[in-house]
């Protein structure tokens, strides 16, 4: 079993949430790259849930923002999120870099979908 | 608190080796009396370090990445070593996995120091001290400046308005 998960849920239909779990960094980022590429190939609006996500560096950033870029160009949503209770070294890195406002980050998946769906730029309106 | 071991990793510098750092860390910390919120920077720090190593420092050729933990009464100071082809800024872009450009300034905002060195030839070392209990942020002392850029890597003169879209 994989302790750093990977995995695309499409129960939300037109938003396909990449859902992350454990520790990421530059060895898992190429799996990330591909779950990313897989996710903007569907052509809705994509969220990535850091709520179970352990621990981020700055290869996991860059694949956030490389993506969040693809997305934008082919005018799809793209919406980082969290949960109530952000693991200390996950806040630190999206505060210090002040990527909380770029990506963007919000809190819970369910508003995350919305922003997803309602948001093509990703802007947050 | 008890003398805390001097800790010596050396591996192959690849990708999987940072988490196996992570983890030496983690059990260094808990000998030392560490706040929580510092041994989270000191494990993003040290990963960066690493991942600078297994990025730039030896090219498309193999070797070996050293990491060295020496801890004292009030802090812990991680070495991060290699024996590459020394300080070189520009980014090889043909990676697999490009680099954001964001390592250094990292390291910086999340260590209460840091030192580098280098020369072309002779490798790398950076060191980071971590004080077990802060009295400033260090964040706030080295800010991370910038945003990224339109080619993706991260620029320190840009603003969070700028990036594309």
């Amino acid at each position: 079993m994989d302790a750093n998960p990977i995995v695309l849920d499409d129960a939300a239909g037109d938003v396909v949430v990449v859902v992350v779990e454990g520790e990421h960094d530059i060895y898992t980022a190429p799996a990330l790259r591909d779950r990313l590429d897989e996710a903007i190939g569907r052509g809705g609006g994509i969220v990535v849930d850091l709520t179970g996500a352990t621990f981020v560096d700055s290869s996991v950033l860059g694949a956030l923002l490389d993506a969040r870029r693809r997305a934008i160009e082919a005018d799809q949503g793209f919406v980082v999120c969290v949960g109530d209770s952000v693991e200390p070294g996950i806040q630190r890195i999206l505060d210090i870099t002040g990527l909380v406002p770029v990506l963007p980050v919000v809190s819970g998946r369910d508003a995350a979908i919305d922003a997803a769906r309602a948001t093509p730029n990703g802007a947050g309106g | 608190m008890s003398a805390a071991p001097h800790v010596r990793l050396t591996m192959p510098a690849r990708p999987e080796g940072v988490a196996v750092v992570r983890q030496a860390l983690a059990g260094m910390a808990d000998a030392l009396d560490f706040d929580a919120a510092v041994l989270a920077d000191m494990k993003m720090a040290v990963s960066e370090a690493c991942t600078n190593v297994v990025v730039h420092a030896y090219d498309d050729s193999e070797g070996t990445l050293e990491v060295e933990m020496i801890a004292d009464e009030t802090s812990l100071t991680v070495h991060v070593r290699d024996h590459g082809s020394g300080i070189h800024p520009q980014v090889n872009q043909s990676r697999e996995v490009p680099a954001l450009g964001l390592g250094l300034p990292l390291i910086a905002a999340l260590s209460d120091s840091f030192e580098l060195q280098g020369r072309a030839g002779q490798g790398t070392e950076v060191r980071m001290t971590f004080r077990y209990a802060r009295e400033s942020d260090p964040a706030e002392t080295n800010p991370v400046t910038g945003s990224v850029g339109d080619d993706g890597r991260w620029d320190s003169d840009a603003t969070h308005g700028t990036p594309a879209g």
